[in-house]
């Protein structure tokens, strides 16, 4: 089985997979972003954002036949059985991300893109809504996040898309 | 630009999410909001506040209290997916610049300032390959 976990940068993804592995599951936990840095999956970098524009391609042959939860905000570009999305309150995520030590324009163009529910629709729109899982981590623990993505990779929980609305955030 | 009403500039800041559109209305700095709307004060169900219907009735709204303090035109920036599986920018967008232009507002550059999310690494423009 294939699982993406998936989501805007800060909503907790590589923390609460993190969580999963550290309960012994068998499953197999693919970081996405540290593969592409460590086996040079990228085209060019984004020297704005201090990023690397990622090689989708190269990312599809290295990871070949893969099984387990793939984890990246990037994971939803892939095929895969089950999408998670992980989501947050943007001023929540905002000050995760600066909590983390990124510098505030990332942080404020990541919480911007959760706000905008821009890792979520493209998720629905390339596996369409009966394949994706909306888990919301604002104000809950890493845990419960972990929880609620096994009850997802076991079959006990429900596709969702679109049970927030983080605008407000965006409002002057 | 010159101070006379008849060819003072705004921009139109149009957001639209997967269930949301908003439109706000700022001064051409950005620091100033003259006139903001969102989709839930249009429709009632929650699920219709990203349609180009609901942004179309936003912008006539939008257009009035526009014109009514002046602004002749508009630049458009976009930002958003599009809402419910649409391609960006959506058609909440897309109805948003109809209407303003339909209600006599002069539109001038569209840009489409959709916020990339990344973090060391970020998807192409083009991530469909
Ligand atoms: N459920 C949570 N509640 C509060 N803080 C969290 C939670 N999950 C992660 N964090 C913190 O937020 C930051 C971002 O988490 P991380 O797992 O790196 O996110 P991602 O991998 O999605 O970018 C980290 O500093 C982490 O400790
Ligand atoms: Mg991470």
């Amino acid at each position: 089985m294939r699982i993406a976990v998936t989501g805007t940068p800060g909503t907790g993804k590589t923390t609460a997979t993190e969580a999963l592995a550290d309960r012994g599951v068998d499953t197999p936990i693919i970081h996405l972003n540290d593969e592409i840095k460590s086996h040079d999956l990228w085209t060019e970098r984004d020297v704005d954002r201090d990023s690397l524009v990622t090689d989708i391609e190269a990312v599809r042959s290295h990871l070949g036949e893969w099984d387990g939860v793939l984890e990246s905000h990037l994971a939803h570009h892939f095929a895969a059985d089950r999408v998670v999305v992980l989501r947050c309150g943007p001023a929540e995520l905002e000050s995760r991300l600066e909590a983390r030590g990124d510098p505030p324009e990332k942080a404020r163009e990541n919480a911007e893109s959760e706000a905008l529910d821009v890792v979520l629709s493209e998720a629905v729109e390339e596996h369409g809504p009966e394949a994706v899982y909306e888990i919301d981590t604002t104000d809950r623990n890493p845990e419960a996040v972990a929880d609620d993505i096994a009850a997802v990779i076991a079959g006990e929980r429900e596709p969702s898309a679109g049970e927030v609305d983080f605008t407000e955030y965006l409002l002057p | 630009m010159s101070e006379t009403a008849d060819d003072k500039w705004g921009i139109a800041h149009v957001f639209s999410s997967f269930n949301n559109t908003l439109i706000t209305i700022t001064d051409l700095t950005g620091a100033e909001t003259i006139v903001k709307s969102s989709g839930g004060t249009v429709v009632k169900q929650n699920r219709d506040e990203a349609s180009p219907y609901a942004a179309m009735q936003m912008a006539e709204t939008v257009a009035e209290e526009v014109k009514a303090a002046g602004i002749a035109g508009l630049h458009v920036r976009v930002r958003g997916p599009g809402g419910n599986g649409n391609k960006s920018p959506g058609p909440g967008a897309q109805a948003t610049i109809r209407a303003l232009a339909r209600a006599g507002i002069e539109i001038g550059r569209i840009e489409d300032v959709t916020p990339i999310p990344h973090d060391g690494t970020r998807a192409p423009k083009n991530k469909r390959v």
